[in-house]
């Protein structure tokens, strides 16, 4: 799917989710954003790190319940802690999914024209890291043969010297190549664009009218009130619109891009 | 036939350099020839190259005067952008000029550049594609792919804005014999069947003098121009077929082997085989025994055996894949192999201390701000008692104790970086690969260090596709192929029963017969 | 020289835009007045800051040509700034700051702060951190980079010893900045919740025992690591982008014979 549409998924998603704390329609956001992982998750890096994402979402509510000794400790302030950390908890894994999701290139891919050289400087950045990572592999063995382990704070400059020179090297090298291959000569046009397709409207759509949804029933109806503790009410209303950002795991795979 | 490029009275330095890179140059190329740029490092190949498409003096800086002008368009009028829609450029090394990540997406960023609509680019990347026969790694990562395959990437990269003139910067110096012959047949049918003008700087001349139709000889910053025989006669270098010519006084040059073999002389082909056997009684430095070896399920070495003596110069060849690398890595102790054993002295080798590897590339290991004091490092860190300048002295690179590391050309620095590694006290070093991207001044100094270092009581063995080198070099040859050792004897022996890897003397004169000098040797004496 | 301080101007604009994006939990009740019900609206103006923090991004990164060899040199530390990202925090420190603060130092406030903003977007998709975070994150390494720019160069003794001090800060600093975004609703309710009824003062109070009780001690990490990396690594390291800053940016030079030229390069940054 073009990645507007995840784009477009995440942010009303993300809104949707800061708008509450009540548990009843946190939870069927947070679901729904696994089920977009599960369904959807390429093979980007982002994909494997989606248990980190949940990691931290639990890591996050558990800061911020623990936070509660800090004053008077009741029922109320615990709940109400735990319940804006699985807030944050929940906006974590939003956009856990959505970084399973989305392929770093083609999202830098709809950079508008203006930020055209920053997102370059971003593929390079992307595109050359590996290399840059098994340029440290070499340097490290290649040291290792003058008997130099490169182990201690001492010996930073032993990996990190030659690995900046050569980089400041290479920057010369591809500064050169892309002034003799036209950069920045006027204006550019694409080999690729990406067509937005059926499901990335559908998506954005889904996406949009839930969150109409969710702010048109206001503040009062999303929020918990934990001084005196209540019970949460939840209309079933807002837990369809909440459950709503889950559509887009259900969409066909293979669909026109 | 008209100029492509014209160059009238130009002379150029580089910012902070009194010297002239070019002095009062003034020289044409016609449009759909092939030309060759030579002449040493530094003498201002590289330069005269990048005047063309403007990126000297607008891209380096510097000093500038005269007047290039590349299909009647002033270099000076216009940046080295806005010319890229008649002149491409293709950089020395492309794994470090790449910018996209796909094949496909590289190819069409210079054309993206131009603001070339996606119609008309869809249908050129396909012919370049096709043209340069990278149709099946079209959505292959550009990180991914061969040396030989790269290049030819950046080729395609550089064609598909339909440029009138391409420009290379050295393009076979990191790519083996095949791809490097894959990579200008390529081009010479470019400039055969689009009328494409074509100017490379090279200085593996044995590879290109059999393709280009002229060339342009750099010394000092002056150019000469002519048939690629003049210009190579006029400045001394060349293939060894031509060194011989010039040794024998023949006019014109011969170029290639065919050339050569038309006036050369007979000579008796097996007179001087040695016939004597490599295998030494005395005690192996280091010594492989029935070594396997391999990266997850693939075997790379299958039961190798190999010592190496004291004062001999090994040359290891073979195909790519044929396990060049991995032996090398398993005899400094790098890479533990599945069974088998290496023996260095006493014991297994101890990385860098018995055995030591030059790193392919010698920037990987150089951080210090002089010679002396990546040298003092090493022997600093293996506890050694020596000096750095004594050391320096007997590898004779005294010269180069107070340089910095990076301002050296790149073949001083693979000396400096060799002397670092073996100032552990190695006995025995090895090479991967050592002359790629060398100049022939530089792979002569390779070769007298390396003499210099083996006389000490140590051994040398390097990995190489560079016949010539070894021709010249090695005591000894081991052919390795799939894993095994095919050969292993005498240079002469070895490479003479080669029909691949013989070098240029023996293909003119037959087995046994090396390099030029030996020939003339030979010839004056009969 | 006007264009540059064109556009050392427009940096400070932009990047007092920015610290009101950062610190809008403690100016907004000042601006709206104190009353209560403001926690409701906080994703509202949440959301707004962020398209607003994303628009000054937008103009500030796009608004002048980078040229080939600023997007090269960018590309280039970016990729270092990936890499050094991946193996992750050891507490607060990431070796990733010590790019941003050494490549600051040697090639200007400017280009610190796109390097830094730049190169933290390139390390947030390439190990997948793409959220909400990402523009206050960019925007937070973004002036770390350009901090190390503006302190002073003087002797190598004065050089390394100002950056390892201001790493050391600059940890802190980024720490305590990047608590902020999420701040007003992690902590809607309690001693250290977001306040709009109070004053500043009292916000302010209440955001530092916040800060205190939650990344203090990782953040205590990060500037021993700054500190101490900067030390020992932090001279050979600026030599070596001093040369290349020097190399990218080559001085003119006269040249007697009549109609000749002599360039200045492109600079650099």
């Amino acid at each position: 799917m073009h990645p507007g549409g995840w784009l477009a998924w995440s942010a009303c998603a993300g809104l949707a989710a800061v708008s509450t704390t009540n548990p009843f329609y946190l939870l069927p956001l947070a679901a729904g954003a696994c089920a977009v992982h599960l369904a959807r998750s390429t093979s980007s890096p982002g994909a494997r790190l989606f248990r980190l994402f949940g990691a931290t979402a639990l890591v996050v509510i558990a800061t911020r319940t623990l936070l509660v000794v800090l004053g008077p400790i009741s029922a109320g302030s615990i709940v109400a802690a735990s319940l804006e950390g699985l807030r944050v908890a929940t906006l974590i894994m939003i956009y856990g999914a959505f970084n399973s999701v989305a392929d770093p290139h083609s999202l830098l891919r709809l950079a508008p024209r203006r930020l055209h050289e920053p997102a370059l400087a971003a593929t390079l950045a992307l595109t050359m890291a590996p290399r840059f990572i098994e340029s440290a592999a070499r340097v490290r063995e290649a040291q290792r043969m003058r008997g130099i382990e490169v182990s201690a704070l001492k010996a930073i400059p032993v990996l990190a010297v030659p690995l900046l020179e050569t980089g400041m090297e290479q920057a010369l090298t591809l500064a050169e190549s892309m002034d003799a291959r036209g950069h920045g000569r006027g204006p550019r046009s694409r080999y690729r664009p990406q067509p937005f397709g059926a499901w990335a409207w559908a998506t954005v759509l889904v996406s949009a009218l839930a969150l109409v949804v969710v702010m048109a029933a206001g503040g009062a109806a999303l929020t918990v009130v934990a001084f005196p503790l209540a019970w949460p009410t939840a209309s079933p209303w807002l837990v369809a619109a909440f459950s709503a950002f889950a559509a887009p795991a259900f969409f066909p795979e293979g669909v026109p891009r | 036939m008209r100029d492509a490029i014209a160059f009238d009275s130009v002379s150029f330095s580089y910012p902070g350099d009194g010297l002239r890179a070019l002095d009062d140059v003034t020289a044409t190329i016609e449009e759909g020839t092939f030309v060759l740029v030579c002449g040493a490092t530094a003498s201002g190949k590289s330069t005269l190259i990048r005047a063309i498409n403007g990126l000297v003096p607008q891209f380096t800086g510097g000093a500038f005067s005269g007047r290039v002008t590349v299909c009647g368009r002033d270099t000076l009028s216009e940046k080295p952008s806005s010319l890229a829609d008649v002149v491409s450029f293709v950089p020395q090394d492309p794994g470090s000029s790449f910018v996209l990540d796909t094949v496909e997406d590289e190819i069409a960023y210079g054309m993206e550049n131009l603001g070339i609509p996606a119609a008309t680019m869809r249908g050129s990347i396909e012919e370049c594609l096709d043209l340069l026969d990278l149709d099946h790694l079209r959505a292959s990562s550009v990180r991914s792919i061969s040396g030989g395959e790269r290049q030819r990437v950046a080729i395609a990269a550089a064609l598909a804005p339909r440029p009138r003139v391409l420009l290379l910067d050295e393009p076979t110096s990191q790519l083996d014999p095949q791809a490097a012959e894959h990579v200008l047949a390529a081009l010479q049918r470019l400039v055969h069947d689009l009328g494409l003008t074509v100017v490379i700087a090279e200085h593996r001349l044995e590879r290109v003098a059999g393709y280009v139709d002229a060339a342009l000889g750099c010394r000092r910053g002056k150019v000469l121009s002519g048939s690629p025989s003049a210009v190579l006669d006029e400045l001394g270098v060349g293939p060894p077929v031509a060194t011989l010519g010039r040794l024998l006084g023949w006019s014109p040059l011969p170029l290639t082997v065919r050339e050569a073999r038309r006036r050369a002389p007979a000579l008796s082909p097996d007179a001087r085989r040695t016939g004597a056997s490599p295998r030494s009684e005395a005690q192996p430095l280091v010594a492989a025994r029935a070594l396997r070896a391999g990266y997850g399920s693939s075997e790379v070495l299958k039961g190798v055996d190999l010592g190496l003596v004291a004062g001999e110069i090994v040359a290891l060849m073979g195909r790519n894949g044929s396990g060049k690398t991995t032996l090398l890595r398993c005899l400094t102790g790098l890479h533990a192999p599945r069974s088998g054993t290496v023996a260095a002295g006493e014991g297994a080798p101890v990385p860098g201390r018995s055995v030591a590897l030059c790193p392919q590339t010698p920037e990987d290991i150089l951080f210090r701000d002089r010679v002396d004091s990546e040298i003092e490092t090493t022997l600093r860190a293996n506890g050694c008692p020596e000096r750095a300048g004594a050391w320096l002295e007997e590898l004779g690179l005294a010269a180069l104790a107070g340089r910095h590391p990076r301002d050296l050309s790149a073949g001083q620095r693979l000396l400096v970086a060799a002397a670092a590694v073996v100032a552990t006290g190695a006995r025995a070093l090895l090479l991967d690969e050592p002359t790629r991207g060398l100049d022939p001044d530089a792979k002569r100094l390779l070769i007298e260090l390396l003499r210099r270092y083996a006389r000490g009581g140590r051994a040398v063995v390097f990995a190489t596709h560079d016949v010539e080198l070894a021709a010249e070099l090695a005591t000894r040859v081991v052919m390795l192929a799939s894993g095994e050792i095919i050969a292993d004897g005498g240079a002469k022996d070895i490479l003479g029963d080669s029909p691949v890897f013989a070098p240029q003397m023996t293909r003119v004169f037959g087995a046994g017969w090396l390099t030029p000098g030996q020939v003339a040797n030979a010839l004056a004496h009969s | 020289m006007t264009g540059r301080a064109t556009r050392a101007g427009a940096l400070v604009v932009m990047n007092i835009a920015g610290a009101a994006a950062f610190a809008w939990p403690f100016l907004l009740p000042g601006l709206i007045g104190r009353g209560q019900g403001h926690e409701v609206d906080a994703p509202l103006i949440f959301a707004g800051l962020l398209m607003g923090l994303g628009g000054l991004l937008f103009i500030e990164l796009g608004r002048t040509a980078l040229g080939p060899k600023t997007v090269a040199l960018i590309g280039v530390l970016g990729a270092a700034m990936v890499a050094l990202r991946l193996p992750g925090f050891i507490g607060g420190f990431s070796a990733m700051f010590i790019v941003v603060l050494t490549a600051g130092s040697s090639f200007g406030p400017a280009f610190g702060f796109v390097l830094g903003a730049v190169g933290t977007f390139a390390s947030g998709m390439f190990v997948g951190g793409i959220g909400p975070w990402l523009p206050f994150q960019m925007v937070a390494v973004g002036w770390v980079g350009l901090g190390a720019g503006l302190l002073p160069k003087g002797s190598w003794p004065v050089r390394v010893g100002s950056l390892a001090a201001y790493g050391a800060f600059a940890a802190f600093a980024f720490g305590a900045v990047m608590n902020l975004w999420f701040w007003p609703f992690a902590a809607a309710s309690g001693p250290v919740a977001w306040s709009p009824g109070q004053g500043v003062a009292a916000n302010v109070g209440r955001y530092l025992t916040f800060y205190a009780a939650t990344s203090f001690a990782w953040d205590a990490f990060g500037a021993a690591g700054n500190a101490l990396v900067v030390a020992v690594a932090g001279r050979p390291l600026l030599a070596c982008l001093d040369r290349a800053a020097r190399r990218m940016r080559l001085d003119a030079r006269a040249y007697s014979p009549p109609q000749s030229v002599t360039m200045e390069a492109e600079p650099a940054g």
